[in-house]
């Protein structure tokens, strides 16, 4: 009885040395706008899916409760797998390929050069180009015949069959459109990281007789290491949902999680529950991506209380 | 309180499971109302308009002179809410909307294969009673066919498509060709030869990718050959299992294994097939395409027009002609309280003149048929040249759950064209899959 | 500034290091513009030579008809206004209340950062096609279909995460010092998150503000669910209309795409000082 007295009490303590002060209220303050929007809308289209996903529900209504059932026939459809394997191995190949060139890239500008201006505007302009257009455009390039990199590709014997038709090379041509598309968002980030590393320790280090290697590992990259972990966690939970580059450019042949939602919930009649169900699968397991990230890199803000 | 309209139906449940629907989203929003109040205006419609949704306007703008013809002799004013122009993204776009129980949209000009799923949804209206039968004996079989789901008729057709052979003229009479082939063979033959003769690239081309375009190509082999996916008159019957389906595939596969069709039609949609029939040399003898790309011709870049013939699709040897139905009909949204201005606006736009106008300056197909022999129609090139072909469209499955048919089915034509699978195999397969979609939407 | 940014560049480079480096840039350039010099051509072409084979001896015979048609169409004209409108307001709405957030976030002690940090990113967990038809159902409810704000509103709630995590990160980067020293002469919390972190940050905030001004000028579905007038059109809808049911207009299309690149690549150079510049090696201890 006693104990438990306290431990409220000591509990109250805790609530109010959290919430009673003003500077930190201001700090709780600052945070809720942004929170309040995000959550307003985002919070009821999230929990609704999930509650579609455990139940018989067809585009035209709810139905009713049906537990796991969606998840078992999700898990069941060769269809999901296909999407998820594609997911995977796009996921893993375009971001590791986009943060090796985009920070030899985002190097490579961050120094006094002629024409730099132009050139770190030239980089932005895929990431600027419209997706709804340069999706088309590099199908058509991909074109067997007709396309540039389709025609030069069998000239040269790179390839003996249309590109645009195996799912294989399908998946590289989504790969390096990713890469291009997305290499300077990439590339951008770790630039404006580079930025905030003072001159002088390098100069520091440079006196203690630190080689280029050495600077680069003990210096850089441990000071991008906020920068990195932004960039590579957005840039993968964004390769993770992949959607609109695989619809477009295999012309809806290449499955991939979010396109087997797609189908699934905005064009099937049967599957609209299941594809809930696959939307529920990608938040979880997001999530988890997201939580290794953030083991990995260790995300400073939440350690420092 | 849910558990009670499970299934279809187009009962009141469905309303109110829909009202139920917007009130969870509404209950939602307590706090996006905050951003919400910033808000400028509302939605459209309720001003007084007739919506219709519809895709992008022709390159002549029959269709916005027509709105205006309309709204000069009426008393309310009709808006075109203009859509994608591609058919699956619009569709994606009017059933999310449908789907959210909006009524900003009264009329729909939607395509060929969507009636029975938004009937099934309670989206669109019963017009049995006001296109009655004597008025629907006056419109062509296949598009009447498209509207007709449930023993109802749903839509009036507006305009029609249907896949045509097109074929150089001139390239055929120069190795002693005459006429058109008639069957697949002929085709195959004919295509060898003048590619000798004149040394052309392609035989045929043809729409082969795995997307919508690729089912018509696909079931056009299949009917041709005396083969059906279900049965026209039991859509809950599946027969594409059959020897006549398989070697309808059998002889689409052979165009590419024989080399009379380059290897890149497995991924060809419209968009390749043009450029590489009509575009100046013209790299192909032959092509299967809708009557749109007959107007290439003699423009900037393309063959002239006495180059080029059209005629029906060949068939298997003994078989009745069959092409597969494309084009759009008029629909009326169930929550739109104009109804009657609805009506009112689908008549004039389905009648016999405005359907006149339409065709004679755009070549948008009529779908009544007494208007297929009027003389200023007939004397249309793809009317006179491929009016057979009009007259004999097959509609794909008219069914509420086309849409995962057509995901199975292009999937397993592309599959059986590249020869990954075989065409056994391949109908064999979507036995199985239709029979399943249908089975679980029972 | 140019202590900051030639440190490295500094070291003797020989002449045949920095002619390396400029093949390097030059190939560099070329790679990531090529396929921006293809659309160009798309957009000098007719459709029967672009797409003729085989495809590298095409020669293209320039017509101004495809610009013709993307400025002679009235909306087109209009979607540039709504998609600079749309754009605009989502970024300066992100960074207003991003850069609040990720103050407090990066800079104030509080506990319960971690979840904060999460919760915030949970919304990239989500597949957005998933979502489209409640939100539709939403802004519905609230009247804000086929409005701005549809597509402001989304547009911001998918961005924010981004805008917080990028700030946070370089806020952190920020010296501990800088608030105490401001506070010293007199300066609230917020002064001091005004008047001294956000012009330091100024690269990350400018990198930020870049990045979301992009995000938001491609974005598609939303603004091709939500809206349904042309009035109200972003680019992005417009120009893949500039097709027929069959045929699509791909040189009309590339004239668009390169008259909406325009604008960004204009912008990108006008605040290029202010990505490089921003923070000085001196700042706070010289």
């Amino acid at each position: 009885m006693t104990s438990a007295t306290r431990e409220k009490k000591r509990r109250g303590g805790w609530f109010k040395e959290e919430f009673g002060t003003p500077e930190r209220r201001l700090a709780y303050y600052m945070v809720l706008p942004a929170i309040i929007i995000i959550v307003a809308i985002a919070f009821f289209p999230i929990l609704y899916s999930v509650l579609l996903s455990v139940t018989d529900s067809t585009i035209i209504g709810l139905g009713s409760f049906v537990g796991a059932e969606n998840y078992v026939e999700m898990f069941a459809n060769p269809d999901f797998w296909e999407g998820l394997k594609n997911t995977v191995i796009f996921t893993v190949a375009s971001v590791a390929l986009e943060f090796i060139i985009g920070l030899g890239v985002a190097l490579a500008i961050n120094r006094a050069f002629r024409g730099r201006g132009l050139v770190r505007a030239a980089v932005l302009v895929p990431w600027a180009f419209p997706t709804v257009i340069s999706a088309v455009m590099w199908r058509l390039m991909f074109q067997d015949e007709i396309g540039i990199i389709g025609e030069t590709a069998n000239a040269i014997g790179l390839v003996s069959e249309p590109i645009l038709s195996d799912t294989t090379l399908l998946l590289i041509a989504c790969i390096l459109v990713d890469v291009w598309k997305t290499m300077p968002f990439m590339a951008l980030l770790l630039l404006a990281g580079l930025q905030t590393i003072p001159g002088e320790v390098y100069e520091a280090a440079r006196v203690d007789g630190a080689n280029v290697t050495q600077r680069f590992f003990r210096i850089t990259l441990p000071l991008l290491k906020g920068t990195i972990l932004v960039a590579v966690l957005f840039r993968t939970l964004d390769a993770y949902r992949v959607y609109d580059l695989f619809w477009v450019l295999s012309s809806e042949q290449l499955e991939s999680l979010s396109t087997f939602v797609f189908k699934s919930v905005r064009i099937s009649q049967l599957l609209f529950a299941q594809g809930n169900a696959a939307s529920v699968f990608i938040f979880v397991t997001a999530f988890l991506i997201a939580l290794i990230f953030i083991k990995l890199f260790g995300m400073q803000t939440g350690t420092e209380e | 309180m849910t558990e009670r309209n499970e299934g279809s139906g187009v009962s009141t449940g469905r309303k109110l499971n829909r009202r139920e629907f917007l009130k969870m989203g509404g209950a939602g929003l307590a706090g996006a109302a905050l951003l919400g109040a910033t808000g400028c205006g509302g939605g459209s419609g309720g001003s007084g308009d007739l919506i219709f949704s519809m895709g992008p306007d022709d390159a002549q703008g029959t269709m916005a002179a027509l709105i205006k013809k309309f709204n000069e002799q009426s008393d309310f004013n009709v808006v075109h809410r203009v859509m994608p122009s591609d058919t699956g993204t619009y569709f994606d776009k009017l059933r999310t909307q449908l789907q959210a129980g909006s009524g900003g949209v009264d009329v729909i000009g939607g395509d060929v294969i969507w009636p029975a799923q938004l009937a099934a949804n309670g989206w669109i209206v019963d017009m049995s009673d006001k296109f009655p039968e004597s008025e629907q004996k006056k419109f062509l079989e296949g598009p009447l066919q498209s509207v007709t789901y449930d023993g109802k008729v749903w839509g009036v057709p507006w305009y029609t498509d249907a896949g045509m052979l097109y074929y150089r003229a001139d390239l055929l009479e120069k190795s002693g060709y005459s006429e058109p082939p008639k069957t697949w063979d002929e085709l195959k033959e004919m295509a060898d030869k003048v590619k000798q003769d004149a040394g052309t690239k392609y035989g045929f081309v043809f729409q082969g990718d795995a997307y919508e375009g690729g089912v018509c190509n696909g079931l056009e082999y299949i009917w041709t050959h005396g083969g059906n996916a279900v049965d026209p008159n039991d859509p809950n019957k599946v027969l594409i299992d059959s020897p006549e389906a398989a070697a309808g595939l059998a002889t689409e596969a052979s165009m590419l294994s024989s080399g009379v069709a380059p290897e890149g039609v497995s991924v060809y949609t419209e968009e390749e097939t043009d450029p590489a029939f009509f575009a100046t040399p013209g790299d192909a003898v032959f092509a299967r395409n809708w009557p749109y790309m007959y107007a290439y011709g003699g423009t900037k870049g393309y063959l002239k027009q006495d180059q080029v013939g059209v005629a029906p699709l060949p068939v298997d040897e003994g078989y009745p002609l069959a092409s597969c139905l494309g084009g759009w009909d008029m629909l009326i949204n169930s929550q739109s309280d104009m109804q009657e201005e609805a009506w009112e606006f689908i008549k004039f736009m389905t009648s016999p003149e405005q359907m006149k106008y339409r065709a004679v300056r755009a070549t948008v197909l009529p779908t009544r048929s007494d208007l297929l022999t009027d003389p200023e129609i007939e004397k249309i090139p793809v009317v006179a040249q491929g009016r057979p072909a009009i007259e004999n469209t097959h509609p794909r499955p008219v069914s509420p759950y086309y849409s995962d048919m057509s995901l199975e089915m292009n999937e397993q034509f592309n599959a059986c064209l590249k020869g990954d699978i075989s065409p056994e195999q391949a109908v064999k397969t979507l036995q199985a899959d239709l029979e399943r979609i249908i089975e679980a939407g029972q | 500034m140019a202590s900051a940014t030639t440190t490295k560049g500094a070291t003797g480079r020989s002449p045949l290091n920095m002619i390396l480096f400029y093949v390097f840039l030059v190939t560099f350039v070329l790679v990531s513009m090529f396929p921006l010099l293809w659309v160009f051509r798309m957009s000098i072409t007719i459709k029967a030579e672009l797409l003729e084979s085989p495809a590298v001896t095409a020669t293209a015979s320039p017509v101004a008809d495809n610009y013709g048609t993307v400025f002679g169409n009235p909306d087109f004209i209009q979607a540039l206004v709504n998609s600079m409108i749309v754009a605009g307001t989502t970024t300066v709405i992100c960074l207003f209340f991003g850069s609040i957030c990720a103050y407090s976030i990066a800079r104030l002690r509080f506990l319960f950062k971690s979840p904060i940090m999460t919760l915030i990113l949970a919304i990239s967990f989500f597949p957005q096609v998933a979502i489209i038809a409640p939100l539709f159902i939403q802004f519905t409810a609230v009247g804000i279909i086929n409005t701005y704000w549809a597509m402001i509103i989304p547009d911001v709630v998918f961005a924010l995460p981004l805008t917080i995590w990028i700030l946070v990160a370089f806020f952190r980067e920020l010296p501990a010092d800088l608030e105490e020293a401001a506070k010293v002469d007199g300066a609230t919390t917020l002064q001091a998150f005004r008047k001294v972190i956000v012009p330091l940050a100024a690269p990350g905030v400018f990198t930020t503000a870049i990045l979301t001004f992009i995000h938001a000028w491609n974005e598609f579905l939303f603004a091709n669910t939500f809206i349904f007038d042309a009035a109200h059109y972003p680019v992005t809808v417009v120009i893949p209309n500039f097709a027929t049911v069959y045929t699509t207009d791909y040189g009309a299309q590339a004239a668009g795409a390169v008259v909406v690149t325009i604008p960004l690549v204009i912008l990108v150079l006008i605040f290029q000082r202010r990505i490089v510049s921003g923070l000085t090696a001196g700042a706070v201890k010289g």
